[in-house]
This record gives structure tokens, C-alpha cells and sequence, in this order.
């Protein structure tokens, strides 16, 4: 498909996303995957081969943005990334629901033909409802395994996020076909794309947070005046605004450079909303009072899911992005 | 040079540079020393010839008439290495942008040829004792006398005066009480009969700040910058695009300075090794991620003034951005290389002196152009468009 000729735009899928999200609030898992994937979402990055749209990682970028900022409850990015990744036509499609186990590797032994999994894996969105488990082997090996194949079990994990509930799965002599292992280099590719869709979507609750923040500043009087007359107040929303749109930038700027963009460069862009996505959520809370913290109020859940979402990416944090480009730096030539 | 892609510019700007940029002008070298005006002059000179100064500007007024995205590449170039500021970015990046804006044909051809062949040298004369931040509060007048204008006040914080040629000036002819109106730019020759400048050192040991007095000033009509009461309307305008756009060197040259620093750490065992502290490596870390951020606001702003995009108020969120981020580094490079061992290396010894520098002038950096308060309520008022308390 010619983007250019089609005379599509990410900007397009927004306005799509945010109908399906909103219709998908009295479903199940199953049925939003079904609902999401009416709508061509789930296929977004996913080659045509499978009924993918084939587009670039911009396009999924106000989709899953526009998920999280109505919370949707269900793995979108790790449906997306699948389809891309693993090609599965029935991710794409809806009929089945796909995650990713994003914190640990397993252990592979070979028998016979076959490859037999051992291990616990973490981090893993949404497992319960889940058919597909994409998972690391070793350094750079993915093998795709089917939820109900023996030897799968689940354990809940301590979690904070109420909306996409993340689970640690225990392998215990997986038996999978040579077939279900993806090509060599994918763990390193579906890293690299979720970098920038974490980013998208810890942005996208970040930005709702701020909306909530800025009304509830304008609407709340207090000493007689609005919330929002008082400078403390301004300028701390002023600030949220400032983080907001660097992550906004960062990640335009990462999308356009496309393959041209560096493995720190995403990581940095993972990071800048990690920690501003945090702030901006939790200054919200501060903003709203003792309102805030209360039950009823969604700010604590945007809180929770985006600290989830920095948890996922917590191989990539500060310190290590920190060496990795001191390794890159030589020592100086110059005295 | 003009039909070339942006490769083959970037290639062509940073082949330029690499060849002519003399090492004594680098501070990242051990031969640099602190440059004089004349030197300074000569290189800015030099790079208006090569075509790197000027570079967006019409080819009428001596500009090499080259588009925004060209204007960015030249200056993620010149942001990569260690090049001195510029002694008249006031002329090249606020009078002549303004000048373009409103100035008179007659006004063009006088002075934006004159600011890129570095003959006249601009300062800005915006604050004032009473009127720094506020300039709606600033009090130096014009008043007219006969075909000319008047011009009696003082201002202060007036950067590199003492070595300027013009000033850029501010100043009210209508009443104080009109607040923003009544205001008009004036282009003042500093070598008028009335004017007076001071120096007055900076913390950073610099006497680059200066106050100008004028003292019934005769300004002559064709020195006028737009129409009165309208000029600073217009000029407005016109900074607010400046804002986002100017300096775009600034993100390269930071990142300039990074791995500056961390490449003279790695001549010291004892710096390396901080630098392998999950302490340090974290803060430098995030001066990687604040420095993209700088890059991803500066690159975007450029795509979207290309598109004819609205752009708003995102200059005070690079200013901001950058100048807090800009002075986190700062005060990190002074920590890191305090803790230099003894006897000094050779490149730690250019590094201190580069950032025992830097981490002293970065004190200013929230201060000038804006401080972080004013940018902060910029951003409330017209980003976020926080409906404010009378």
C-alpha cells in the first residue's frame, strides 16, 4: 500500500481509534479484540500477507495513545507488535488475543525435532485472557506459544495496574515446533518498536492526566477565586505541559527518522516518557487534592498503568542508557 | 552550492567547518584561548562568506536565500563543534528577522547586509532598571522633534554593548499607563551624541553586560522601525517565531559538550570509573534524553513552520527546555570534574576549563530572554490557555 497514494495520515487513526475504544468499554477481552480488530487496529503494522495494513510505526502511535487515555483494557500494543512480528493472521483478525512476556527469557532444550521451554517470565499484560504468549529464549530468540499448551501456568504477580493486569507465566517443559521460533534479530526489532509505542502510550495517559489536571484548575474555586489564578498552580501545570510536549517531539522526531534512528535515540525517547509521563500523572493527583486520591477518580489508574508501562521497560533505564553511551564516546584525542 | 540535496549540504557544511575552523577557536582543544573581538569578527566574516551565516535570508539583503530545513541542517553542523558564540547574534537573530519583518526597503538594504558582513554590530535594548521582565512598565521615551525623534532614558542588562555598533531599542511614545501600546523599535547608532555605556561585571567574570544611557538622543526618521505605536505589535509577531527557531545550533552544541565531557573523563581512571557509578551514569543519561528532547522540539518546529503549521508559543517551551536542562549539565560537569585525580590530564584540564566556565555563564541562562517565571506563565496563559485571575 502507497501511503502517499492513499493519502492516509497517523492523524487518521485517532479519530478511529478513540470510536473503537469508547465502543469497546461494555465488552469482554475477547470481544474488544474482536471490536478492534473490526476496525483494522490490530493490523495496523502488520503485513497485508495476513490482513495487516502494512503502515509504519507512526500510524500505530495515536492508536494506542488514544487507548490509554481511555484506559482500554486489553493488550493492544502486544496485539500490534505480534501481528507485525510473528505475522499471525489471527491476532490481526481478532480471533485471538496475543501478549508478550516482557521481563526475563526462558530456557530452551532441544528434543528431537521439537524444542522443549523451561522458565518464569514476568511482565506479561493480560495473561489470563490471552492465547498467544510471545516470549524470549535467549539473547535474541522469540517463540510464539499457545496459552493452552502443557505446562503453561500462570501466577499473579503483586502488580499496581488495575487496567491491563500483568502476570509472571511459568514454563515447565513447553513443547513447541521449530515453526513457532521467529526469525533471528526480532527480540531486538519488537524492542525497538516498543520503545516508541510505550512512549505513545504512557503519552497518551500523561496527556489525559493533564486535561483532568487543567479543567479541574479552571473549574475548583477556592479563596474565592479559581484554582487555576493561583501561580503554584499555573506553573505547575505550565511544567506538565513542557514535559508533555518534549515527549510529543522526541517521539515525532524518532518516528521520522524511522530506521535512521539509533537504538539510544529510542531508548532516550523511551525514557524522556517514563519518568515525565510519571510526573505529570502524579502532579495531576496533587492538583486534584484529596479528590484525587480517591477511588473513584481515574487518575490513580493512569498512574498505576503508567507505572506499568515504565516497569516494562525497566532493562532500559537511565543508568543503562547512561553506559551504553559512555561506551559509545571514545576518550579524547585532543589534550 | 545551491542545487545541492540535504546530504550533500550537511556533507559540504561540515567539510567547511572542518577545514576552517581554526583550533584556537575550539574549545575543546588545548590550543584554544579565549578569542579577541577582531578574531571573532574576522571568523563570523569568514562563515558569512562560506554561506553559513545569513542562510535563510533573502539573497538581496547579502542572505544566501536557502530554505528553514537547510537553515537547520547548517546549524546541526556548526552545533557539533566547539565554535565560539556568535559576538552579533542580537543583529542576526533578532534586528535582522525584525528588520525583514517591518523595516523599509531603504532599511533593508542599509543594515541586514551590514549585520552578516559583521560591519555593524547590535545589542538589544530592552530592559530597563524598572522594566525587566515587565516591559510593558519601561519608561525610555521618543518624542518627536521636527523630522526626527528624541530619545531620553536608560537601560540595563545590555548584553556585548560596549562593542556594538547599534542598539535595538525599545522605547515608549505614547503614555505609560498604554502599557504594550504606545511602543516603538528604533534601530540607535551607539556612537550618537547623548549616548553613554557602562560596563558591569558578571558573576562569570565577563563584561559583557553593560547599562546605556541616553541622554536627548537624536534619532533620525529613517531609523525608525516600523510605524509607531505599531512597531512592537509587529516585532511580536515576528519573536515569537524567532524564539522557536533561533540558536537551533544550541541542541548540537550541547550534545557537543556531552561527549566532550565524557571523552576527557575516560583519559582519568579515576573520572572513568565515576562515571561507571550508577549515580553518574544515570544523570548523564538524562542529559542524553534532555538533549533529544531539545533536538525532537527543534526538528519538529522546523517541519512544522515548513508546512506553514502554526507553531504558538513552543519557543518558550524550547527556552525553557533547553535552558534548565543546559544548566543540570552544567552543574553535573563541574561535580565530575572537581573529582578529577592529581596531577591534571591534559584533556581534563581543557574540559575544566571549558565547563568550570560554562556551569558559572549557565547561572544565566533561566534568566535571560525571558526568565523561567515568565516562560512558565507564557506556557499557562497562550499553551494551555489558563484563563488568569485580574
Amino acid at each position: 500500500m502507497s501511503i502517499a497514494e492513499d493519502g492516509l495520515s497517523p492523524s487518521d487513526f485517532a479519530a478511529t481509534a478513540e470510536r473503537a475504544v469508547a465502543a469497546c468499554a461494555s465488552l469482554d477481552v475477547a470481544a474488544r479484540g474482536k471490536r478492534l480488530a473490526g476496525d483494522g487496529l490490530l493490523g495496523v503494522l502488520a503485513a497485508p500477507e495476513v490482513g495487516g495494513l502494512g503502515l509504519p510505526l507512526a500510524f500505530a502511535v495515536p492508536v494506542v495513545a488514544a487507548a490509554e487515555a481511555e484506559l482500554l483494557a486489553f493488550p493492544l500494543m502486544e496485539s500490534m507488535l505480534v501481528a507485525r512480528h510473528a505475522a499471525v493472521e489471527t491476532v490481526v483478525n481478532g480471533s485471538a488475543v496475543a501478549t508478550i512476556a516482557w521481563n526475563g527469557k526462558v530456557d530452551a532444550t532441544s528434543r528431537g525435532s521439537a524444542i522443549e521451554l523451561y522458565g518464569v517470565v514476568g511482565a506479561v499484560p493480560a495473561a489470563e485472557a490471552a492465547d498467544l504468549l510471545l516470549i524470549r529464549i535467549d539473547q535474541d530468540r522469540v517463540a510464539l506459544v499457545d496459552m493452552r499448551t502443557t505446562g503453561v501456568a500462570l501466577e499473579g504477580a503483586p502488580g499496581i495496574d488495575l487496567t491491563v493486569p500483568s502476570h509472571v507465566a511459568r514454563l515447565d517443559g513447553v513443547t513447541i515446533e521449530p515453526e513457532a521460533l521467529l526469525a533471528t534479530g526480532s527480540w531486538q526489532a519488537l524492542q525497538a518498536d516498543a520503545c516508541l509505542l510505550r512512549a505513545a502510550a504512557i503519552m497518551g495517559g500523561a496527556e489525559r492526566c493533564l486535561a483532568l489536571a487543567s479543567e479541574h484548575a479552571v473549574q475548583r474555586r477556592q479563596f474565592g477565586h479559581a484554582l487555576c489564578y493561583n501561580q503554584a498552580i499555573r506553573h505547575a501545570l505550565a511544567r506538565h505541559k513542557l514535559v508533555l510536549e518534549g515527549i510529543r517531539h522526541s517521539l515525532a522526531r524518532c518516528l521520522a527518522l524511522g530506521p535512521n534512528a539509533s537504538d539510544i535515540q529510542r531508548k532516550a525517547v523511551f525514557l524522556a516518557a517514563a519518568a515525565g509521563g510519571v510526573g505529570i500523572a502524579e502532579g495531576a493527583l496533587q492538583v486534584f487534592g484529596a479528590m484525587g486520591f480517591t477511588w473513584g477518580m481515574p487518575l490513580h489508574r493512569h498512574i498505576r498503568r503508567i507505572r506499568s508501562l515504565q516497569a516494562q521497560g525497566s532493562e532500559q533505564g537511565l543508568a543503562a542508557l547512561g553506559r551504553q553511551l559512555i561506551a559509545e564516546v571514545p576518550a579524547a584525542l585532543h589534550g | 552550492m545551491q542545487s545541492l540535496s540535504g546530504d550533500a549540504y550537511r556533507s559540504a557544511v561540515r567539510g567547511w567547518l572542518g577545514e576552517n575552523l581554526p583550533a584556537h577557536l575550539r574549545a575543546d582543544r588545548a590550543s584554544y584561548a579565549a578569542p579577541r573581538l577582531d578574531q571573532l569578527v574576522a571568523w563570523e566574516q569568514a562563515l558569512h562568506r562560506a554561506g553559513f551565516a545569513g542562510i535563510a535570508w533573502s539573497r538581496q539583503y547579502g542572505g544566501h536565500g536557502r530554505t528553514l530545513r537547510e537553515h537547520l541542517i547548517a546549524s546541526q553542523e556548526i552545533g557539533a563543534v566547539a565554535m565560539p558564540e556568535s559576538v552579533n547574534s542580537i543583529g542576526k537573530e533578532l534586528a535582522g528577522p525584525i528588520i525583514q519583518a517591518i523595516g523599509s526597503e531603504d532599511q533593508k538594504r542599509r543594515f541586514l547586509p551590514a549585520i552578516l558582513q559583521m560591519a555593524e554590530i547590535w545589542c538589544q535594548g530592552f530592559s530597563e532598571p524598572e522594566a525587566g521582565s515587565d516591559l510593558a512598565g519601561l519608561r525610555t521615551r521618543a518624542a518627536r522633534d521636527g523630522d526626527a525623534w528624541r530619545i531620553n532614558g536608560q537601560k540595563i542588562w545590555t548584553s556585548g554593548a560596549a562593542r556594538s555598533h547599534r542598539c535595538l531599542l525599545l522605547a515608549r511614545t505614547g503614555k505609560l499607563e498604554d502599557r504594550h501600546r504606545g511602543l516603538a523599535l528604533f534601530a540607535v547608532p551607539l556612537g550618537s551624541a547623548g549616548v553613554r555605556v557602562n560596563t558591569i561585571k558578571s558573576m562569570d567574570g565577563r563584561e559583557s553586560f553593560c547599562e546605556v544611557f541616553f541622554e536627548n538622543v537624536e534619532v533620525d526618521e529613517a531609523d525608525a522601525l516600523g510605524a509607531p505605536d505599531e512597531g512592537w505589535a509587529a516585532a511580536i509577531k515576528v519573536l515569537a517565531i524567532e524564539r522557536a527557531t533561533n540558536r537551533m545550533y544550541r541542541a548540537w552544541r550541547f550534545e557537543n559538550e556531552l561527549r566532550h565531557l565524557i571523552s576527557a573523563c575516560k583519559t582519568d581512571p579515576a573520572l572513568e570509573d565515576l562515571l561507571q557509578d550508577g549515580h553518574y551514569a544515570a544523570r548523564l543519561g538524562a542529559v542524553f534524553v534532555d538533549i533529544e528532547v531539545l533536538k525532537g522540539h527543534v526538528e519538529t518546529t522546523v517541519e512544522d513552520l515548513m508546512g506553514d503549521l502554526p507553531i504558538g508559543a513552543r519557543g518558550s517551551l524550547i527556552k525553557l527546555h533547553w535552558s534548565e536542562a543546559h544548566q543540570r549539565f552544567a552543574t553535573l560537569a563541574w561535580e565530575i570534574l572537581s573529582q578529577a585525580s592529581l596531577p591534571l590530564r591534559p584533556a581534563v584540564k581543557v574540559a575544566q576549563r571549558r565547563f568550570n566556565e560554562l556551569y558559572l555563564h549557565s547561572r544565566a541562562e533561566t534568566i535571560y530572554a525571558g526568565t523561567t517565571e515568565i516562560q512558565l506563565g507564557i506556557i499557562a496563559d497562550r499553551v494551555l490557555g489558563l484563563p488568569r485571575g485580574k
